[in-house]
C-alpha cells in the first residue's frame, strides 16, 4: 500500500508535449481510474509512474518520497501492459510467478498465489502453454495474473480487460473489485470502458490531449461535469448538448421558454439573451404520461420521435426538436411510437448550462 | 511464382541447379576421393578408389605410429652393423622419426579448436553487451561508434597485417608463444566483432522492448533482464554468431602464418595444411585426409546452426 502524488508533471516526447501540468493525489489503497480518448496520455501517465519513461518536469512521489530518478525495479509496482508484454519463452505458470520468484518469495506462497490467480483468471488448463499458444484474451489474463500475484505497493492496469468478451469482462471486473477489497492495494487503472470506470473507480480522472479535465468520484463526474467534454465523455448515451439562449428567468430552447430552477446559474453569469449550450442527460427524461402528479418537473412539449431503439431494459428514443437532435431513454412502459410526438419531462435541477466559448459548466 | 512452368523451363532450371551444385560440391568429392586412394591410384581420374585406403586417416588420428618401414633398406643394413653403438643407432633412427616428418594432426586440431573457440566465445560475449547497447540505449556518439566499427571491418585484413605485427613486436607480445597467441586471439575477436555486433543488434531490435520493461517492473535490473529475457530469446542468433566467429577463426590463414610462423607446435590447421602442401614429398592421401578432417568441424557447426535457425522464439509476447 502506498500513496502516489503527481506534482506539476510535464512530459515531452522530442518537441511534442504529451502531458501538461499533471497534478494528482492518490491516497493509500485508493482505486483511481484514468479515462480519456485514445492518445490523450493515459498510458504515458502510467509509464511515468512505473519509471519506464523519464519525466520532463515536476515530481512524482510514492509514499511521500520523490521517485523521479528511481529505476522501475526499485519502485515495487506491478503493471499490466496494454500489449501484454508476456515472456514468450516462459510458459503461463512461469510468467505468472516470475515476479514472486525474483522477490525470493517462499515456495508455499508462490504455490498458493499461483493457485488462486489461475483459478480466478480461469487459466488452470493453460499453465503449461507458451504465450504463442494462447488467444488474445487468454494472454491478457496471463498479463493480469502476473501483476496481481505480486506484493506490490501500487498496481498499474493499462486496459487489462480490453480483449475479453462481455461476459468474461464483467466477471473479471467483479474479481478486480474483490481483489482490491481484500488486499487494498493502491491501483491506477486505465480504461475506455464507461462501465469499468464508473464501477471500479473510487475516483475517476478524465483526461484530454494531455490535460486532466476533471477528477472526482464517478457520481460527481456524472452529475456535475465541469465542462462539455467531461459531460459528453462520461455516461452512455452521452449528454444532449443543445443550442439555447439564456435569460434571467428562463432559457429559450427552439422557441420554447423553459423556466429556470432557482440557483441553477450563478449570478455572476450575464443572462440577457446570451447564447449558451443546454445540457441534459437522456436518462433524465420521462414520458409525461407516466409521471405521477406532484413532481415539480419541466415539460418539453411536442418533440418529434424519429427512431426508437429498444434495448431490452429500456427504450432509446432519437428525437427531433426543431433542427436539433436529441436522445431520451424512457422506461419500457412508454408507448411512444416512431413518427409520433411526445411530451418529455425532466427535472431542471439536473440540467446544465455551458458557456458557448469556454465550454465550462455555468451551473456549478 | 508462376506455377505453370513448361516442361522445358523445368528441365533447364533443374539443369542449372545441378550445374551449380556440381561446381560447388565437386572439389569436396575430389578431396574425399583422393584421401581414400592408394598411391598407385592417384593419377586415376575415376572418383571411386580402386581399393579403399584408410591409412592416411589412421595415421593422422594417431592410430598407427610412423613405422620403421619408412627407413630405407640401406640404412637398415647399416643399423644391423654390430660396430654401431646404441647411441649412434638412436641418432640415426631419430632422424627418421623426427617430428618434421610426422604430422601431429591431433595437436594442430586442438590448437585450432582452442584458439577458435576462445575467439568465438569472447567475441560473442562482447557482441551481446555491445549489440544490446547499440539497440537499446541512447547515448551520445552511438551512431559514430557504430559506423566506425563497421569501418574497421571493411578496412580489415591484409592492409592491417604489417602494422598489427609491428605493434605486437613493439609491445613485446610477439616475443613469446603466448604473446603471439594472444595477439592472434585479439585479432580474431576484432575481426569478427563488427559482424557479430551487427547481426545481434538487428536481432535484438526485433525483441519488443516492452518485454524487458515488464521484467524491470517485475524486479530485474537491466543486466539481469539481458540474462533473463534477451539471451534466452536470442539463442538461435547467438548460436549463429558463435558459429560464424568460430569458422572465421578456424579457417584463418594469413594472420596465423605471420604470428605463429616460428612456433611450429602451435600451428593452426590451415598453416599446417599449407606446410603439407609445399613439402617436397607431397603425400596426397595424407594431405587430402587432413583437409577432410579440417572440414568436419565446419560442417558440424553448419548443421548445428541450421537446426537453430528456425527462430520465432519471441513470438506471442506482445499484441501485434
Ligand atoms: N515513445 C513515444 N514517442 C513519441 N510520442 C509518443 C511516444 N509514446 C506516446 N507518444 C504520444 O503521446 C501521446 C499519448 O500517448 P499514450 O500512449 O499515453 O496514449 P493513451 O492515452 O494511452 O492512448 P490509447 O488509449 O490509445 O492507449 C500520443 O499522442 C502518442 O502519439
Ligand atoms: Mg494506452
Amino acid at each position: 500500500m502506498a500513496s502516489v502524488r503527481f506534482k506539476n508533471v510535464d512530459k515531452w516526447f522530442g518537441k511534442t508535449q504529451v502531458l501538461h501540468d499533471i497534478n494528482l493525489d492518490i491516497k493509500e489503497s485508493e482505486f483511481v481510474v484514468l479515462v480519456g480518448p485514445s492518445g490523450c496520455g493515459k498510458s504515458t501517465t502510467l509509464r511515468l509512474l512505473a519509471g519506464l519513461e523519464d519525466i520532463s518536469a515536476g515530481d512524482i512521489y510514492i509514499n511521500d518520497k520523490i521517485v523521479n530518478l528511481l529505476e522501475p525495479q526499485h519502485r515495487n509496482i506491478a503493471m499490466v501492459f496494454q500489449n501484454y508484454a508476456l515472456y514468450p519463452h516462459k510458459n503461463v505458470q512461469e510468467n505468472i510467478i516470475f515476479g514472486l520468484k525474483r522477490a525470493k518469495a517462499s515456495r508455499d506462497l508462490i504455490e498458493s498465489r499461483l493457485d488462486k490467480a489461475s483459478k480466478m483468471l480461469q487459466l488452470q488448463e493453460f499453465l503449461q502453454r507458451k504465450p504463442a499458444q494462447l488467444s488474445g484474451g487468454q494472454r491478457q489474463r496471463v498479463a493480469m495474473g502476473r501483476a496481481i500475484v505480486r506484493d506490490a505497493d501500487v498496481f498499474l492496469f493499462d486496459e487489462p480487460l480490453s480483449n475479453l468478451d462481455a461476459k468474461l469482462r464483467n466477471q473479471m471486473r467483479y474479481e478486480i473489485r474483490r481483489i482490491h477489497r481484500e488486499y487494498q492495494t493502491t491501483s491506477v487503472y486505465v480504461t475506455h470502458d464507461q462501465v469499468e470506470a464508473m464501477t471500479l473507480g473510487d475516483r475517476v480522472v478524465v483526461m484530454k490531449d494531455g490535460y486532466i479535465e476533471q477528477v472526482g468520484t464517478p457520481m460527481e463526474l456524472y452529475l456535475q461535469p465541469k465542462n462539455i467534454f467531461v459531460a459528453t465523455f462520461i455516461g452512455a448515451p452521452s449528454m444532449n448538448i443543445l443550442d439555447a439562449t439564456l435569460y434571467p428567468e428562463y432559457i429559450e430552447l427552439e422557441g420554447q421558454k423553459l423556466p429556470l430552477a432557482t440557483n441553477l446559474v450563478k449570478t455572476s453569469v450575464p443572462s440577457d439573451g446570451q447564447k449558451v449550450k443546454f445540457g441534459i442527460r437522456p436518462d433524465f427524461f420521462q414520458d409525461e404520461q407516466l409521471i405521477s402528479a406532484g413532481e415539480a418537473l419541466t415539460t418539453l412539449p411536442n418533440v418529434h420521435i424519429d427512431i426508437i431503439e429498444p434495448l431490452g431494459y429500456d427504450r432509446e428514443l432519437n428525437l427531433k426538436l426543431g433542427h436539433q437532435t436529441l436522445k431520451a431513454r424512457l422506461d419500457l412502459r412508454s408507448t411512444a411510437r416512431e413518427g409520433d410526438t411526445i411530451n418529455l419531462c425532466f427535472d431542471m435541477r439536473r440540467a446544465h448550462i455551458f458557456d458557448i466559448e469556454t465550454e465550462k459548466n455555468l451551473t456549478i | 511464382m508462376n506455377r505453370k512452368r513448361s516442361l522445358l523451363q523445368n528441365m533447364l532450371l533443374t539443369l542449372a541447379i545441378v550445374a551449380v551444385l556440381f561446381f560447388c560440391l565437386f572439389p569436396f568429392v575430389q578431396i574425399l576421393s583422393t584421401s581414400l586412394k592408394h598411391q598407385f591410384d592417384w593419377g586415376n581420374p575415376s572418383l571411386i578408389p580402386v581399393k579403399i585406403n584408410l591409412n592416411a586417416y589412421k595415421e593422422l588420428l594417431g592410430f598407427v605410429q610412423a613405422t620403421e618401414e619408412q627407413i630405407p633398406a640401406t640404412v637398415k643394413k647399416l643399423l644391423e652393423n654390430p660396430l654401431i653403438t646404441p647411441e649412434q643407432r638412436e641418432k640415426i633412427l631419430a632422424k627418421y622419426r623426427s617430428t618434421s616428418d610426422v604430422f601431429p594432426f591431433p595437436r594442430f586440431f586442438l590448437n585450432t579448436f582452442l584458439l577458435s573457440a576462445s575467439a568465438a566465445s569472447v567475441s560473442l560475449a562482447l557482441a551481446v553487451l555491445g549489440a544490446y547497447a547499440f539497440s537499446r540505449l541512447r547515448f551520445g556518439g552511438r551512431t559514430i561508434i557504430q559506423r566506425s566499427i563497421l569501418f574497421v571491418y571493411m578496412v580489415g585484413g591484409v592492409l592491417l597485417m604489417v602494422p598489427l605485427y609491428q605493434m605486437s613486436v613493439k609491445v613485446g607480445l610477439a616475443r613469446t608463444v603466448w604473446g603471439s597467441l594472444l595477439s592472434l586471439l585479439l585479432i580474431y575477436i576484432i575481426q569478427t566483432l563488427p559482424v557479430s555486433l551487427y547481426m545481434l543488434g538487428n536481432y535484438f531490435r526485433t525483441i519488443p522492448y516492452s518485454i524487458e520493461e515488464a521484467a524491470t517492473t517485475d524486479g530485474c535490473s537491466r543486466l539481469q533482464s539481458i540474462f533473463v529475457i534477451i539471451i534466452p530469446l536470442s539463442v538461435p542468433m547467438l548460436v549463429t554468431v558463435f558459429v560464424y566467429c568460430f569458422i572465421i577463426a578456424w579457417n584463418e590463414f594469413l594472420f596465423a602464418s605471420v604470428f605463429l610462423k616460428q612456433y611450429h607446435m602451435f600451428h593452426t590447421l590451415p598453416l599446417a595444411l599449407q606446410s603439407l602442401f609445399v613439402s617436397k614429398n607431397a603425400i596426397w592421401d595424407r594431405i587430402m585426409a587432413a583437409s577432410m578432417l579440417t572440414l568436419i568441424p565446419v560442417i558440424v557447426c553448419f548443421m548445428f546452426a541450421m537446426r537453430n535457425l528456425s527462430g520465432g522464439l519471441a513470438e506471442g509476447g506482445v499484441k501485434e
